[in-house]
């Protein structure tokens, strides 16, 4: 019996990047070569978006010194037994590792390491990304060895698709038993887009053998000098997050109203008892947020920079003589007109048209043309409204929930920091518009309300955990069903809040 | 269709001496051609729907050759087709995608296989069993036992596949049975090659019609007192001569050993990864020299009881590999053994000992590792001197990697199912749907087979039951009636026009019925490759409308339920997501009786853009005027909340790191790849959710006056900024 086994290659793929192709080219290569080859796939309905695979064999030894004989080769990929593992995306190569497919006495990795994020992942409330670290550092432990770079970056660099770069990283590593040379020929068999396809195969070959490195990600901002009132009267640990709240603020409002930032946190430095500060730093992170709330004026505001039309033309790659016309999605209704009434008035309105049913059906659908001159202008006016604002009803809503939360931050820190900081970080739930913010803001006040007011222990520590749990759950589905799990009781959101506008 | 298959028909027309390089299904229909068929039909579902589309594609060359081919609307029509070859001598071929296809077809089956053929009929069915399996998963030898239909299942490589298509039509004028192949996913989708031989033109054609039909025979007529006697020649003629063929023409491959205590009697599919599992375990070589002893069964049914009884004899134990369940093979081999243990010179056969399930997994797909598993306690078991520590080794290798890959990743992947592809016209509905239920409450929702299936996955994760293509309406007709809240039906026009016109809305109409039916007008069978449709709008409809959807410009499923007496009916176009939203609540809640019929217009997005992105080039390169649409999100007014993800699913609709160092969790974003399609904005407004979202509109090619205007805007919103 012969010992020759054949090169087995799995291929992960994700639908539209050219997984058939990029096999393709593979056997093609291989049979000109004179070398047995056999492919096989998993499409299925898999090739609407999901994760398909291909799976290859390719016998390293000539037909010419086969005499005839035909290996007989598998069409399941198995455990162990691959030799070149490929996968188009950073979690599908995770995915190969979870399956056993990548070995560390035989398997060469090739992966990309750009995240195509699974609904599952995009969907969630807060953040709930894969954590990509795991999979980089599972492929280097795994792997006989490992080529991992951004793939999709250098194809698009390249103008050509992602199957191209993979192709030449599996070249590039060494581990094909076909020449580069054959390779290429077989992507100009092929034919359509072959001049696109052969600059990004040369550049997954270079990165993969070594002949280039791998360009470095941006550098992350550097931290500009601090605000002088910051630096003054604020300890270094927290200088840079209270002096990126003063510049939003400023840019927000005004310098009294940053004055007002710095006046509310210097309460709570006062009493902060966490290591390195942390408590003012979260609150300070957290209140430059809550009082920079997006309300109409604010939206206009940000919707009418002219680096915002730059950043769209980027985002939307237009070419430097092509024109962009930027058309906004808007919907105003009942509550932000209130928002921009007087607090009496703007109360009155909001109530009664939570009494008649017109809270969401007095909302116009608008589509704004921002970049028209008429389109701008009118949303400019609306950005214009800014010294109006601290005399409207919004405001004064707003302030007085941010000097509740603050208290009982406060008040907290004086029990046991680890609480206040709980109830500091529970202001993540309040986001969004209209009804998502309201539900925010009713799972927040329903937080504060069953466990900072009304806590079931007197333990504060206890008490800490069971707020962070409520957090959690608040975060862990959009309707409330697992906040209210948790709380016992349910979370009523039908209200906007109106129960503050006594007072400015 | 989704795919073109140019390249593939100029290998189809490969005569003496050619090489055939391709794919395994459509080696079967090279077969076809080379074995003479007259006729060729079959329903598209993955694994073979490329058997059937490059015929339609390949008409002329068909024509040519006189061959019929019939895109049917479903498998039913497909089988009954074969009643052709009950009373003329030609051949036909069918095929479907099998448990499912076969389920629909077997009523047809069941009187050709009872009449009997004089022509060749061949059944080619997708084993969709197993990794990338879409249906319930069972087995269709169980359809070839109850109709006494012959069933083979060739080792997977081509030449092989395409010697049991020339072999499977002698087998079934030889035994005046329909015959069955069986070829699971992966063989029809394995790359590979074989030497060719020229396309037979069929004797009686298209281009060679038949004079006359022929005479009124009765015993050809699945009819009594005729099926008496049928069901006699079945088993007392029509068997019999299908094992003489199958011995004589050694269908079945028999693999010597030098090992000859154990034996393993395999499907012939299976028998690749059989021959790895050995490999693995040091008892092959790369090119299936084997020291134990395989008998490879091209044929599975029926089973030839001497070849079985030669290959047991002597032997202290033999493993069937059988994949799915029931164990038919195994069962019948066991009777076989019994049977022929009682005759005087094989007595010897009652000390083999009969091996399968209880060393193989009941259940899933035999890949090498689960075949390694049994190969080695099989041997444990008969033959312990044969040494076996290279294959333990390795499974135990695999677990530890596994073990050590889940440890070092921490957590479970989060998984990533198939969805509906960017711009897809049904994600609308659901996103409406979603919408609808904050008001009039979640109904329940019965699904169906297609691509609207892929909302029961993750955001909107809607679907009490799915029943079968075009069953949607029919199976909500008992949960209707006890049902508080007005239930919901989802049918594509696929299934429409597959089954659910008749199961659901005649039935429904019938017994006057109050549900609510939304029939997704998508213009094709999507799901399958979007092959056509009785309903699919005109070629020239789809040429005037660009990019846009076409659907419109057919009324043929409106007309029909008008014309069935449905009154409730409207038509929406699902891109309007309030629309939709309100005609699904009016369905819903309306007092009006009788079925509601709610056609969901928007063309397969696959298709638009299949017609768009040529057209789009060609005006690129002519220099004209050219506006691509696409959607984005502002960075700096959304706040991280996903709402609009929660509502959508689009691929293009993603995530990105939060560019504000204030905060964290990270942002909505659309990236590369968005068609335009609209859904996001339509969303913010409908549900109201946020002022992020804007449509850019690119002008390629810009006219005097685009730039005008354009220095004009700039000098506005550039220069009055803050």
């Amino acid at each position: 019996m012969s010992d020759a086994r054949p090169i087995t290659i799995l291929i992960a793929a994700l639908g539209g990047e050219g997984g058939g192709v990029l096999a393709d080219w593979i056997i093609d290569a291989a049979e000109h070569a004179d070398l047995p080859a056999q492919a096989t796939s998993i499409p299925g309905v898999a090739q609407r978006t999901g994760a398909t695979t291909y799976y290859l064999e390719i016998f390293p030894l000539h037909r010419a010194v086969l005499g005839g004989r035909e290996p007989v080769m598998s069409l399941t990929p198995n455990p162990g037994n691959v030799d070149i593992m490929v996968a188009s995306e950073l979690v599908e190569a995770g995915r190969a590792m979870q399956n056993g497919y990548v070995s560390p006495g035989r398997t060469t990795l090739i992966a990309s390491t750009h995240r195509i994020y699974a609904t599952a992942e995009k969907m969630r409330m807060g953040d709930g990304r894969f954590d990509s670290s795991k999979v980089l550092e599972a492929a280097h432990e795994l792997a006989k060895q490992a080529f991992l770079f951004d793939m999709r970056a250098v194809a698009l660099a390249h103008g050509t698709v992602i199957n191209a770069v993979l192709f030449g990283a599996m070249a590039g590593s060494g581990a094909l038993p076909v020449a580069r040379a054959a390779c290429e020929e077989a992507i100009r068999r092929a034919g359509k887009g072959a001049e696109a396809s052969l600059r990004g195969f040369d550049a997954g070959f270079r990165l993969a053998s070594g002949a280039l490195k791998e360009d470095a990600p941006d550098a992350p901002p550097v931290a500009g000098k601090p605000d002088a009132r910051v630096a003054a009267e604020f300890p270094a640990d927290v200088q840079e997050v209270l002096s990126l709240g003063v510049t939003r603020l400023i840019d927000y409002q005004d310098e009294h109203y940053a004055g007002l930032y710095l006046e509310r946190l210097k309460r709570v430095l006062a009493i902060d008892g966490t290591p390195a500060h942390r408590l003012t730093a979260e609150t300070g992170r957290h209140l430059a947020l809550w009082m920079s709330y997006e309300d109409v004026i604010r939206v206009a505001d940000l919707k009418t920079r002219p680096e915002r039309f730059e950043r769209v033309r980027k985002e939307v790659r237009a070419k430097p003589d092509e024109p962009v016309v930027v058309i906004d999605y808007l919907k105003p209704g009942a509550e932000e007109f209130s928002s921009i009434l007087p607090p009496a008035l703007g109360a009155k309105f909001l109530a009664w048209a939570e009494r008649t049913g017109r809270l969401r059906s007095l909302n116009i659908g608008l589509h704004i043309n921002t970049s028209s001159v008429l389109g701008y202008l009118t949303m400019r006016s609306l950005a214009w409204l800014k010294p109006w604002r601290p005399r409207s009803y919004r405001y004064a809503l707003e302030q007085s929930l941010i000097e509740r939360w603050l208290d009982e931050v406060c008040a907290a820190a004086k029990r046991e920091p680890q609480l206040a900081l709980e109830i500091a970080e529970c202001v993540r739930l309040i986001k969004g518009y209209g009804e998502t913010h309201r539900r925010g803001v009713a799972n927040f006040l329903a937080i504060l309300d069953a466990l900072v007011v009304n806590p079931a222990t007197d333990d504060p520590r206890e008490q800490a955990r069971t707020v962070a749990r409520a957090r959690d759950a608040a975060l862990a589905d959009p309707d409330g069903d697992a906040l209210a799990a948790d709380l016992g009781r349910p979370v009523s959101l039908s209200k906007p809040v109106i129960w503050l506008s006594k007072s400015p | 269709m989704e795919r073109s298959f140019t390249h593939e028909i100029e290998s189809l027309k490969l005569g003496e001496g050619g090489t055939f390089h391709g794919e395994g299904i459509l080696a079967v229909t090279k077969a076809l051609l080379q074995s003479g068929v007259s006729y060729v039909g079959g329903y598209q579902g993955a694994p073979v729907s490329h058997l059937l589309d490059v015929m339609v594609q390949a008409r002329e060359y068909m024509d040519e050759l006189g061959v019929h081919v019939e895109a049917c609307t479903n498998e039913a029509s497909a089988a009954a087709m074969l009643g052709a070859s009950i009373a003329y001598p030609m051949r036909g071929a069918v095929t479907w995608k099998s448990i499912v296809g076969t389920n629909v077809a077997s009523d047809a089956l069941s009187y050709l296989s009872t009449a009997g053929v004089i022509g060749g009929a061949l059944i080619v069915v997708g084993e969709d069993y197993g990794e990338g399996a879409s249906v319930a998963l069972e087995r269709t030898h169980a359809f070839a036992l109850k109709s006494s239909m012959w069933m083979l299942d060739p080792r997977p490589n081509l030449p092989t596949i395409v010697h049991m298509v020339e072999k499977g039509f002698e087998l079934s004028e030889s035994s005046n049975s329909p015959v069955m192949m069986e070829l699971r996913i992966r063989a029809c989708h394995v790359r590979g090659r074989f030497a060719t031989s020229p396309n037979r033109a069929p004797t009686v054609s298209t281009r060679n019609q038949l004079a006359a039909p022929a005479a009124f025979l009765y015993d050809r007529l699945s009819h009594p007192p005729a099926t008496f006697r049928q069901e006699k020649l079945k088993v007392g003629v029509r068997k019999p001569a299908a094992l003489r063929f199958i011995a004589e023409h050694r269908l079945n491959e028999t693999f010597s050993g030098d090992e000859h205590s154990v034996g393993i009697i395999v499907q012939g599919g299976l028998y690749n990864n059989l021959t790895r599992a050995l490999q693995i375990l040091g008892l092959s070589d790369a090119f299936g020299a084997c020291r134990l002893p395989i008998l490879a069964l091209n044929v599975v049914y029926p089973l030839v009881p001497e070849e079985i009884s030669a290959f047991c004899m002597g032997k202290k134990a033999v493993l069937v590999v059988e994949e799915g369940q029931p164990e038919f093979i195994e069962q019948d081999i066991a009777t076989l053994l019994r049977r022929a243990a009682e005759q005087p010179g094989l007595r010897e056969l009652a000390q083999t000992k009969l091996h399968g399930k209880d060393l193989l997994a009941m259940t899933g797909e035999y890949t090498a590792e689960v075949i390694v598993r049994a190969l080695s306690r099989l041997i444990a078991q008969h033959a312990s001197h044969i040494d076996t520590a290279g294959g333990d080794g390795w499974l135990q290798s695999t677990g530890a990697a596994r073990e050590q890959a889940a440890a070092l990743l921490g957590s479970p992947l989060p998984p990533r199912p198939p969805g509906f592809c960017t711009g897809c016209p049904e994600r609308p509905v659901f996103s409406a749907l979603k919408l609808a239920a904050r008001d009039v409450g979640l109904p329940h929702i019965s699904g169906d087979i297609g691509c609207h299936a892929f909302a029961t996955f993750e955001p909107f994760s809607m679907g009490n039951s799915i029943l079968g293509y075009g069953m949607s309406l029919a199976s909500s007709a008992g949960v209707s009636p006890v049902m508080a809240r007005r239930p919901l039906a989802i049918m594509g026009d696929g299934g429409f026009w597959h089954n659910g016109l008749l199961s659901g809305v005649a039935s429904n109409l019938l017994n006057k019925g109050d549900a609510v039916l939304v029939v997704m007008k998508n213009g094709y069978a999507s799901a399958t490759g979007t092959q056509e449709l009785i309903s699919t709008p005109s070629h020239s409809a789809r040429d005037a409308t660009h990019g846009k959807s076409a659907v419109h410009a057919d009324r043929t499923i409106e007309n029909t339920l008008r014309g069935l007496g449905v009154k409730w009916l409207r038509t929406v176009d699902n891109y309007r997501v309030a629309d939709v939203t309100q005609t699904l609540r009016e369905a819903i809640t309306t007092k009006e009786p009788g079925l509601k019929v709610i056609i969901a217009e928007g063309e397969c997005q696959l298709e638009r853009q299949r017609r768009l992105r040529p057209q789009t080039a060609q005006q690129l390169d002519a220099g004209e005027r050219t506006v691509r649409t696409r959607y984005g999100v502002d960075e700096d007014t959304c706040t991280g909340d996903h709402s609009c993800i929660r509502l959508s699913g689009c691929p293009t609709l993603t995530i990105k790191d939060n560019p504000d160092p204030l905060r964290r969790d990270p942002v909505a974003t659309v990236i590369d790849g968005c068609v335009g399609c609209g859904l996001c904005g339509e969303n913010a407004h409908a549900a109201v959710l946020c002022p992020s979202f804007y449509r850019a509109e690119v002008i390629q090619n810009p006219s005097r006056w685009d730039r005008f205007m354009h220095r004009v805007r700039g000098a506005v919103t550039g220069g009055v900024a803050p």
